[in-house]
């Protein structure tokens, strides 16, 4: 009977919701798009599932944007086109060409800091289809703001990618919403990096390393 | 009866314009010279005489330099255009008759002049002249050519006039009963004109490259609006929601005095192009379509302004902060790989402030100490490492006349920057400004 029940939500696709089984390692590799960062795309099993919704949070500082544009970067060197939903319009052009955004394949949608608004247009983008990586930057939005969207909201965002290629990322401070398949990165504050003595004159930031966490269905 | 209508080769579409007004046969026959079919216009406008009357004033309103002449056959108007002194072929000079023969294109030089120097030296000077020899012996002493030269001296055509194909407008023009004035019934217009429209460009297998719409108002003025495509399309659908998502951000109709304004007459002109070819790959990813993108981008600018919708591209300038929106076309050529810095130890992603707010800053020993709250998701409270300061300026040559702007500061940076981590683990880029000793918080790394 439990064989047969297994069998019958594997056909309808619903096997790794449901059961036990989560057949990650049966991913086929197009079906997969790498981060950019060889330690979190071997903890993801090769990269962030395509036609899912998955999410990277984490407090300031904790190296959520960097993230976000090392994915950026690796989509638009695999050719695709990509899309950022700036709701609070603190994309920085010059970081993302450095850590090699092809700028031209993104296409960047700038609000003035209303997340409703905002939402319509990540919910376009998704619509349009046929974009490799959407990404809806809610980092600067207070969690509280956030947790007002009605939880549909991310099933129908969910749907409107379904068995596409389309990654579609969420930024946030909190755990937000992902759908079955995909993942939460959780980042967590780390001490930042220095080069150079404390008095010294000459001292330089060299960066904040992510230290990423992965959490995904069981 | 044709008319012929000569000028330099860079007056051609001025001459072309001009001469379909006038008739819709029109031959072109070499770089800025045409020949018009003007048989049916001696009712409309009177003798021959009175049509190049007409042609010459039509011309210099056109602001076109050009000779017109009207005669009887093809040839005999272009030897009149040649010669506009005369009126009759008769004592035009053989050697007009150099440009209006068809040689083939190889012809060396020498061949090319040998009957004229022939005629020349027999004394031949006129096309009377030539008119009047004997075809047969003509014929004997100069061949083919001789007896072609005497067909065009006594004013014959050697081919027949074959007009050049019309250029079609795409243009659709409708006349409301009612004036309307929403956007919804004003949708059902756009479909039924774009509708045709559509159908008669796939018929000639071009698509849209831009959409020129007119509205009469009730008010008699006219608002006109330009669509520039990125890509021909013509797909009705896709162009009715274009004109729609533009009317709906910039609306036409108001209250202008008390007065509702309505939409009397709508009219939708295309620029046509080439229609587009889609290889697709099957090793490559799809990308969105440029009816898709199109349509897109206008629904997003329709949502959030047309100015905050685009592909940022990095200014060559050390401005902080400085990019240009460009617009998202999704098929991009890659000429090369774009610039990466990943590997460099200073490569972090900045959350950048595009106002930078002004903050409070406690300063000690000249380094930054303590950042007093400010406002909400701004980060505040002890410093605990710093770096800078950074000094950087630029702009400083730059005046309010330059760069259009009111402000005169506009352009203009002159700053002491800092990176500094805050107790809470927050690591901020904060720069003071050296002209007015104010700081202001740029931006997080994130």
């Amino acid at each position: 009977m439990r064989a047969a029940l297994e069998a019958i939500l594997r056909d309808h696709k619903l096997d790794v919701t449901l059961t036990s089984s989560a057949p990650w390692a049966e991913v086929p590799p197009d079906r997969l798009a790498a981060i950019g960062q060889g330690d979190l795309d071997g903890a993801l099993g090769g990269g962030l599932r395509r036609g899912h919704v998955s999410e990277i949070v984490g407090p300031a500082s904790s190296g959520r944007t960097t993230l976000v544009m090392r994915a950026l970067a690796a989509a638009t060197a695999r050719g695709e086109v990509a899309a950022i939903v700036d709701v609070c319009d603190t994309f920085d052009a010059a970081s993302a060409e450095a850590h090699g955004v092809d700028l031209p394949r993104v296409l960047w949608v700038r609000d003035t800091g209303d997340p409703v608004r905002a939402l319509k247009a990540f919910s376009l983008v998704l619509q349009a289809g046929n974009f490799g990586l959407v990404v809806f930057d809610l980092a600067d939005v207070p969690p509280a703001m956030v947790r007002r969207f009605p939880f549909t909201t991310w099933m129908r965002a969910a749907r409107m990618i379904e068995g596409s290629d389309t990654v579609a990322l969420i930024v946030a401070q909190d755990r937000t919403a992902r759908s079955p398949l995909g993942v939460t990165v959780s980042l967590t504050t780390s001490s930042p990096r220095w080069v150079g003595g404390a008095a010294s004159r000459a001292r330089l930031f060299a960066g904040v390393r992510p230290e990423p966490r992965v959490v995904r269905a069981r | 009866m044709f008319a012929c209508l000569r000028g330099t080769a860079d007056a051609d579409e001025g001459l072309c314009a001009v001469a379909r007004d006038f008739s819709p046969r029109v031959m072109r026959v070499a770089p800025g010279e045409l020949l018009v079919d003007v048989s049916g216009l001696g009712r409309l406008v009177g003798a021959p005489d009175d049509i190049a009357r007409e042609l010459r004033r039509a011309v210099t309103e056109a602001d076109v330099e050009a000779t017109v002449a009207v005669a009887s056959t093809q040839t005999a108007a272009r030897v009149l255009a040649r010669v506009p002194c005369q009126t009759t072929i008769a004592d035009a000079p053989v050697t007009v008759l150099r440009e209006l023969e068809s040689l083939p294109p190889g012809i060396h030089v020498r061949d090319r002049e040998r009957p004229y120097e022939t005629l020349e030296r027999w004394g031949i000077r006129t096309l009377t002249e030539l008119a009047a020899l004997p075809a047969a012996d003509l014929s004997s002493r100069l061949g083919r050519r001789g007896a072609a030269l005497q067909q065009l001296a006594n004013g014959r055509d050697a081919r027949p006039f074959v007009p050049d194909a019309d250029v079609p407008r795409f243009i659709e023009r409708l006349e409301l009963e009612w004036p309307v004035d929403a956007l919804e019934p004003l949708s059902f217009v756009f479909a039924r004109l774009l509708d045709s429209l559509s159908v008669t460009l796939e018929r000639m297998d071009r698509g849209a490259a831009a959409i020129h719409l007119d509205l009469r108002l009730t008010d008699r003025s006219t608002d006109t609006r330009v669509l520039q495509l990125p890509a021909p399309m013509r797909d009705p659908r896709v162009l009715r929601t274009l004109l729609l998502l533009d009317l709906e951000s910039r609306p036409p109709c108001g209250v202008d005095g008390g007065r509702e304004i309505s939409v009397d007459i709508v009219t939708i002109e295309i620029d046509p192009a080439p229609s587009r070819i889609t290889q697709f790959s099957l090793l490559e990813r799809a990308v969105p379509s440029p009816e898709t993108v199109s349509t897109l981008v206008a629904r997003l600018s329709a949502l959030v302004g047309e100015s905050r919708v685009g592909s940022p591209r990095v200014v060559d300038s050390h401005q902080p902060g400085a990019f240009v929106m460009e617009p998202f076309t999704a098929v991009v050529a890659r000429d090369a790989a774009p610039r990466s810095d990943a590997a460099a130890p200073t490569v972090h992603g900045l959350r950048r402030q595009r106002i930078p707010p002004a903050i409070r800053v406690n300063v000690s020993g000249g380094r930054p100490v303590y950042l007093a709250p400010s406002r909400r998701g701004i980060p505040s409270g002890a410093v605990v490492q710093s770096a800078g300061p950074w000094r950087s300026s630029g702009g400083w040559w730059l005046t309010a006349a330059t760069t259009g702007s009111q402000s005169p500061r506009s352009g203009r940076w002159d700053r002491s920057e800092w990176d500094i981590a805050l107790a809470r683990g927050e690591v901020c880029r904060i720069f003071q400004d050296r002209s007015t000793g104010c700081w202001f918080f740029e931006g997080l790394y994130d």
